[in-house]
């Protein structure tokens, strides 16, 4: 399921520009006059509650016509930050738009909103489009869950249903790419370990930094076994064993699901106080025809802390939706014994 | 308005693309042939995971009470956008505007929700705002 949510218009007017080196550096340096805390252990200090809001809304594959460009030009951003306040004031008119139309979906309230625009026109920053490489033939026959981007709302089990909505995970690149809420990590740090706290789903990635091996090919699961060290500042996160057949790529584990056979490297670049770059490369020979990079900021904001997430709770929308479908099948087994 | 009013709305048929963003795909749960816009009063707001719930009481024609479920936001995200536990109390009256669940049971997505006097009652905004909620300190 490809949680898109426009919240600008998408401009490209006057986008002649292409990504240049400069954009590139521009994304990943250092703040001026800001030096890279340490813990008293001495490791790059990356802790606190960080979020990728900024980047909500943002395509995971470019639009075509944009080409091989990164970045939007000054003149766009300037744009989409007039689109972003302007969006401010209508979250605080009191009333309802004359207009606004009655849907099954839910009201455009839900959302949290980003701060600032996001410079990038896609989350995938390398191949140069901007896009996802083609999926392999043996990938296409997966199944992709309902609610993962299946568009057949009519599951017959709770098995068909995304890892997601089940309250099980997201998988890794799922539980950090920007969606439209819920998208804190916060980062906690021990000698030779650091963790990462995801507020959807709660997921709690304990990273080792002592060099050990990988787990064995038989010990698998849903995020993995990750394994860090450090590379200047950056911090640096391969991991493999995962369960196959599960989540994707795309926000909260959705599109088609990767193998087991996938491998993640992550890079953890804090570039001021409160900014980091975060990149994943992502090789699943299982999967795609090629490697491939996402990678946006993520930023700490005042007040802004992970809740609690205990999402099994409360989710009345597996039964309604199981319920709802066996409803369907009855209406129109009726319909077609002519009963009605 | 102390009725449940059937909506016949032309736009029903631009319903199916509903995008379905959130915690599950709201083609699945709510039927766009079953449109609800009703008042009702609220009993309780249930701040639960992964949706908030708005549960509230409707009086019929006949005098007759039925409860309702409508669902909300994400509690966190709510938590985020300024609203907390005093937001929402109950007693309060709303006015329902959305669709039933498809398996007919008395739950509703809740599209549009104001109170009486026609003020949204989802109003504020995340945005450079961190809401009632306590913060954390920044490094």
């Amino acid at each position: 399921m490809r949680h898109v949510v426009v919240i600008c218009g998408f401009l490209v007017a006057g986008a002649a520009l292409g990504q240049t080196a400069a954009g590139q550096a521009k994304a990943s340096s250092a703040a001026k006059g800001w030096t890279q805390p340490k813990t008293p252990w001495g490791d790059p200090d990356l802790q606190g509650t960080w979020t990728s809001d900024d980047c909500i809304g943002t395509p995971l594959n470019r639009p075509a016509n944009l080409g091989d460009r990164l970045y939007y030009t000054e003149q766009e951003l300037a744009q989409r930050q007039a689109n972003l306040e302007r969006q401010q004031q209508n979250d605080l008119v009191e009333t309802v738009a004359p207009d606004a139309r009655v849907s099954t979906g839910p009201p455009g309230h839900w959302g949290e909103r980003a701060r600032r625009p996001c410079k990038q026109t896609s989350l995938v920053i390398d191949p140069p489009n901007g896009r996802t490489p083609d999926l392999l033939p043996e990938a296409k026959l997966r199944p992709v869950p309902e609610g993962a981007g299946n568009g057949n709302p009519k599951a017959d089990s709770w098995e068909d249903f995304s890892y997601y909505i089940r309250c099980i995970s997201r998988g890794v690149p799922g539980s950090i790419f920007p969606v439209i809420y819920g998208n804190g990590q916060q980062i906690v740090q021990g000698k030779g370990f650091v963790t990462i706290m995801q507020e959807m789903v709660h997921e709690a990635r304990v990273i080792p930094l002592d060099g050990r091996p990988h787990a064995g090919p038989n010990i698998r699961s849903y995020m993995g076994d990750p394994r860090g060290h450090w590379e200047g500042n950056t911090l640096v996160v391969e991991t493999t064993n995962f369960l196959g057949n599960r989540t994707g790529i795309v926000g909260n584990g959705g599109g088609t699901p990767t193998s087991d056979a996938m491998k993640l490297t992550e890079r953890f670049t804090r570039t001021g106080p409160n900014e980091m770059r975060y990149e994943i490369t992502i090789d699943d020979p299982k999967t795609y025809a090629s490697t491939f990079k996402v990678g946006f900021p993520l930023t700490q904001e005042p007040g802004y802390q992970n809740f609690e997430y205990a999402c099994h709770e409360g989710n009345y929308a597996m039964f309604d939706s199981l319920s709802g479908a066996r409803a369907q099948e009855k209406k129109a087994a009726a319909k077609a014994a002519g009963t009605k | 308005m102390r009725k449940i009013v059937v909506v016949l709305t032309a736009a029903i048929s631009l319903l199916g693309a509903a995008p379905a963003w959130g915690h599950h795909a709201f083609a699945a749960e709510f039927d766009a042939d079953k449109p609800i816009k009703f008042k009702g009063t609220v009993t309780k707001m249930e701040w639960i995971n992964p949706h908030a719930w708005i549960h509230i009481d409707v009086t019929g024609e006949d005098g007759k009470v039925t409860s309702w479920m409508i669902e909300a936001a994400a509690p966190n995200a709510l938590l985020r956008r300024g609203w907390t536990k005093n937001s929402l109390l109950k007693g309060t009256e709303i006015l329902v505007e959305g669709y039933q669940a498809k398996d007919g049971a008395n739950r509703g997505n809740g599209s549009i929700i104001t109170f009486t006097d026609g003020k949204k009652l989802f109003v504020g905004s995340s945005a450079g705002d961190p809401g009632a909620a306590p913060g954390t300190t920044i490094k």
